[in-house]
């Protein structure tokens, strides 16, 4: 813990305390992710400025606590009355977001060393990501961050959500409508956060938090892993990162997390850069950057994903929080090429497509024609297409198969409502995993809102399944 | 003197590339065995070790397989050649099932690290090492050298004796250990190659290398 000690008597209107404690991570983040009050430094009524999109989307994604706008005119803004300067606030602040370009964000940050604030969001760039140009400003920020009894997340990011407490701390409109859940995601890119989010909320997984960490000036991608790991609503935890600035305590606070039954996936980019060092060994040779980070994941447990998309689909799989037994995969489609395509998949993944228990092929003949198969992969045949229901009936027949650990139902275009409501029942039948393929759901006659509400792992494709396939049994290792 | 004092030394006497028989004589303090010196007989090796010629036989400082006698006269006419070397002249491993590789450096992101693999002429063609983070755990060493493509090497192929799997593992955590202990003070070791022999009968370490880490204060007089 460091402690704000001043020699000369600071102006501290708002605090009878003469030196403020800097919070701990826990401290700073406990505040930061169930605020009570809220001030938006560059609020502003001016459509396509940042503040003005912060402050709209906190209000209309219904954030319930104290929302103060900061701008120099005073006034009302989006209904609520606005202070003129954060010095104006005489109450303890849980979170200051800087919105404002970078020379005024300074200058509130200074501000913020004197009040009563527990963690800064700084959306605000030209820093050091802005190169010789952010040079100043950088030195700057880095004084003040010095003995600063606040926390910062940022600067130069997208911003904090957490559903949870209709949180919604960003300018960027991705993060909308996300709801409550497992997932938890750190990420150095806002857009690459904002593109994950995007693609986890269509499939219905929950959030827990998202943290757009930006230039991590002071909290790091591995104090927020540790952080969001070690919340018990957190079961999956999604990272972007280009730079791991303090990878060995990254790698440690994962390793706690895997041991612990929890699952961390991670896109780490910039796999391409060189090694540019002279190497007098073999060893500086054959231990490249991006070899070892391959290796260090894969011994502390973090399922490392070649791209974004890739992790989209590993988590997808994860967040439904089944475990499947054993590398048996039972495979049922309505046509015949999907089914194959996926058996490739899932062989050349390690897992097995076993010939289905007898049981099995009995209850499947009862809706297979003769020119279908029941074996495994399950060629059910567009017949079954006929009755809404006998989809989901060879779904639950084959995740009753005892020799079945993970099954798989392809589907393509689909006549009703009734069809998907009959795959939801069949996942709530059974503990083991489920995953689906549906690959025609924007031009079918049905809405998958019974699946995203169980948060059924969904895929467009079989390759996106298989990603999905992979992190499940694996749990460890590379997603392609 | 402990092994930390002497990589102070070294440090200090502004070395950087540390040349094998030195090396040696380090790893040895740590329970690495290393070859026989000086024998009277057998097969031997003649090198002359030198921090400026870290890869000897690019510069023709290793002859193998002389008698003790040609080995003595080999490494005087080395010695000729190059001033400030030291000659080392060592029995070679004959009963050898396996070359192995094992490097510690430090990484930029995770910091020490432990590396072990097919060594020898295998380094050049296979990229199947294995990598953790250092120290490695005798049980984390233990998964090294059951893991990967190499592994199969070890096990014994076609008909071959299976190598000492334990004695490797043994070194590759005790090295790893060394380095993560005074990693300030070097930035890599090497040990290439480690010639393991079959299954309960050890290993020798033929060939090391250490590289410290550049002195900072004489940087700072340089600046």
């Amino acid at each position: 813990m460091f402690f704000h000690l001043t020699e000369e008597s600071v102006p501290e209107p708002n605090t009878n305390q003469m030196t403020t404690p800097r919070p701990t991570v826990g401290q700073a983040l406990d505040g930061l992710f169930d605020p009570r009050t809220i001030a938006v430094v560059g609020a502003s009524r001016t459509k396509g400025k940042l503040g003005q999109a912060v402050l709209a989307l906190l209000k209309s994604n219904g954030y319930s606590g104290r929302i103060i706008p900061v701008n120099p005119s005073g006034g009302e803004i989006e209904g609520l009355p606005a202070v003129r300067s954060l010095d104006e606030i005489d109450s303890p602040i849980d979170v200051v977001v800087l919105a404002t370009p970078v020379g005024v964000a300074l200058d509130a940050l200074e501000t913020c060393t004197r009040l009563d604030v527990k963690v800064v969001v700084g959306v605000t760039s030209g820093f050091s990501e802005a190169g010789e140009d952010g040079h100043e400003n950088e030195e700057r920020l880095r004084r003040i961050m010095q003995d600063a009894p606040f926390r910062l997340v940022g600067p130069n990011c997208e911003g904090v959500v957490r559903p949870a407490s209709d949180l919604q701390l960003t300018f960027s409109p991705m993060f909308n409508d996300l709801r409550p859940g497992p997932v938890a995601m750190i990420s150095q890119s806002g857009a690459l956060a904002g593109l994950m989010a995007l693609r986890l909320g269509e499939r219905g997984v929950g959030i827990n938090a998202i943290v757009s960490s930006g230039n991590e000036t002071d909290l790091t991608a591995a104090d927020l892993l540790d952080y969001l790991g070690n919340d018990p609503q957190t079961r999956v935890v999604l990272c972007y990162v280009e730079e791991l600035r303090d990878g060995r305590r990254f790698a440690e606070a994962a390793q706690r997390l895997t041991r612990a039954g929890k699952h961390v996936v991670a896109v780490k980019s910039g796999r391409s850069r060189a090694g540019s060092r002279a190497v007098q060994s073999h060893t500086g040779a054959m231990a490249g950057d991006d070899r070892v980070i391959s290796a260090v994941f894969r011994e502390t447990g973090v399922i490392r994903a070649r791209e974004s998309v890739a992790a989209v689909d590993a988590v997808t799989a994860l967040a439904a929080g089944r475990r499947p037994a054993g590398n048996r995969v039972g495979i049922i489609s309505v046509t015949g090429g999907l089914g194959v395509e996926m058996t490739d998949l899932a062989e050349s993944a390690g897992f097995e497509v076993p010939v289905l228990d007898e049981t099995t092929q009995t209850a499947l003949s009862r809706y297979v024609p003769f020119y279908g198969s029941v074996t495994n992969p399950v060629d059910l045949t567009g017949v079954v297409l006929a009755n809404p229901t006998y989809v989901g009936r060879c779904l639950e027949a084959v995740t009753a198969d005892p020799g079945v650990d993970i099954a798989i139902a392809i589907i393509t275009f689909v006549p009703d409502q009734q069809f998907i409501e009959a795959l939801a029942e069949a996942f709530d039948n059974t503990d083991k995993p489920i995953l689906i393929v549906w690959t025609g759901s924007a031009r079918s006659n049905a809405s998958g809102e019974a699946l995203r509400e169980r948060a059924v792992p969904v895929y467009d494709s079989p390759a996106r399944a298989a990603s999905g396939l992979a992190a499940l049994a694996v749990a460890t290792g590379e997603v392609a | 003197m402990t092994q930390r004092e002497t990589l102070e030394n070294w440090q200090r006497a502004g070395r950087t590339v540390i040349h094998e028989a030195d090396a040696k004589d380090l790893l040895q303090r740590i329970g690495i065995p290393v070859p026989r010196r000086d024998p009277d007989h057998g097969r031997c090796a003649a090198k002359l070790c030198h921090d400026d010629y870290p890869h000897k036989s690019d510069h023709g400082l290793v002859r193998l397989g002389l008698s003790p006698e040609e080995a003595k006269q080999a490494a005087a006419e080395m010695a000729e050649r190059f001033a400030g070397g030291t000659a080392l002249i060592e029995e070679m491993e004959e009963g050898s099932v396996a070359e192995w590789i094992i490097g510690c450096k430090r990484d930029d992101t995770f910091g020490p690290i432990v590396l072990a693999g097919p060594g020898g002429i295998l380094v050049e063609l296979i990229d199947a090492a294995e990598i953790r983070l250092a120290p490695a755990t005798p049980q984390t060493a233990e998964a090294m050298v059951r893991s990967g493509p190499g592994a199969r090497l070890l096990t014994g192929l076609r008909g071959a004796e299976p190598a000492d799997k334990g004695a490797l593992a043994d070194l590759i955590s005790r090295i790893s250990v060394f380095f993560a202990e005074n990693a300030d003070l070097i930035s890599e070791i090497e040990i290439n190659p480690v010639m393991v022999r079959a299954d309960g009968k050890g290993l020798v370490a033929a060939d090391a290398l250490i590289v410290l880490s550049s002195n900072a204060d004489e940087q700072e007089k340089l600046t």
